[in-house]
């Protein structure tokens, strides 16, 4: 069966994408939903290849790591496949590990230029009409600094329910209390234990 | 305003790129646009306009639309700065002219802008600026660079 094959360029870096569609469920011939086979090709540096398990680790990897230093977060990532720490705020070190037991960790370094066409292909290749979505949305989920999670909406009504709800609770129960402490019923008591006592009184009389 | 050291013609780029986008209602003219740069206290020209949410993400739109067609630049000013010793030119002709505008335009006494002024210090902020717009060019740049405003 003929695969499908795509590639992403930006300036140093190319990233080809192999695979096929999903013909179960009616898929157009030249869209690829099962990637059985990708290569990351860059300038002066050794080949990366692996399948899609590896493509997600080494994707996150790269969005994890360039978030955080467009955060001023400590810009470094470790996992079991890839390594990325810096060296110096224009020098990034990537240590690969093979999932194979007999080849070795591959270590390389990276400028910032050869970083973002790395991460402009990764963008390329999950803004395309032509393969499966795998890893696009990592940017949308960066986290938020603590004061800007105040204002989401969970958090707002998360904060704001135990006061309203003990408030409310104060409310009830004092409610009661002064309806048993009612002055208009302490007066009628009053009233009706005087009557009682001067019906007495008469009968005594009597 | 480093978009503005890349290009030379910059103010009219974005007011074009404004009519390609149908930014038209929200920036309708140059003037706007001048205005809403100048809400950043760092400027001499500094005015405190309240900007309205729908003119600050237009103003990312422009930004990222500008990153997008500078890109070729943009890698070239990182690629000299990654390899300086070899290929400074690049590097070295951009920093000159944001430290000649930002001496320009901004106001020299406040501490920031000392900060960046200050060689020792600002290779990393400039470095972090281009590196920003560079990582913002994709469909999504829109999200990235308001993320990333959003949470600096």
């Amino acid at each position: 069966m003929l695969q499908n094959k795509f590639i992403f360029n930006q300036s140093s870096v190319s990233l080809e994408i192999i695979g096929l569609p999903d013909y179960s469920i009616n898929e157009n011939s030249d869209y690829i939903s099962i990637i059985s086979q990708w290569k990351l090709m860059i300038i002066d540096k050794p080949l990366i290849e692996g399948n899609l398990n590896h493509l997600e680790s080494i994707m996150k990897a790269f969005y994890c790591y360039s978030s955080s230093l467009l955060n001023d977060e400590i810009g470094s990532y470790e996992s079991t496949l890839i390594d990325i720490k810096p060296v110096n705020y224009f020098t990034h070190n990537i240590f690969l590990k093979s999932s194979k037991p007999d080849v070795k960790p591959l270590n390389f370094k990276i400028g910032n230029s050869v970083l973002a066409d790395i991460i402009n292909c990764f963008d390329q290749l999950g803004s395309s009409s032509k393969v499966k979505n795998i890893y696009s949305n990592e940017f949308k989920k960066l986290k938020k600094k603590k004061y800007l999670l105040l204002f989401n909406k969970n958090n707002i009504l998360n904060m704001l329910f135990p006061p309203i709800a003990s408030l409310f609770s104060l409310f009830i129960v004092s409610t009661a209390f002064i309806y048993i402490y009612d002055d208009n019923d302490k007066r009628s008591f009053l009233i009706n234990k005087n009557k009682l006592i001067s019906i007495e009184s008469i009968n005594r009389l009597l | 305003m480093a978009l503005e050291t890349i290009d030379l013609n910059c103010a009219e780029s974005l007011y074009s790129l404004s009519d390609q986008l149908n930014l038209n209602e929200i920036l309708p003219n140059k003037v706007t646009i001048w205005k809403l740069r100048n809400n950043n206290p760092m400027r001499n020209s500094f005015n405190n306009n309240n900007i309205k949410l729908e003119e600050f993400e237009a103003l990312i739109k422009l930004t990222v639309e500008m990153a997008k067609f500078l890109y070729p630049f943009i890698r070239q000013i990182l690629q000299s700065r990654d390899d300086v010793i070899k290929n400074p030119k690049a590097w070295n002709e951009f920093k000159k002219r944001y430290i000649e505008l930002i001496s320009e335009r901004f106001n020299t006494n406040s501490m920031k802008v000392k900060r960046l002024l200050d060689p020792s210090l600002n290779d990393e902020i400039f470095i972090k600026i281009i590196l920003t717009l560079a990582l913002c060019i994709s469909e999504d740049g829109y999200l990235k660079l308001r993320t990333t405003l959003i949470n600096f």
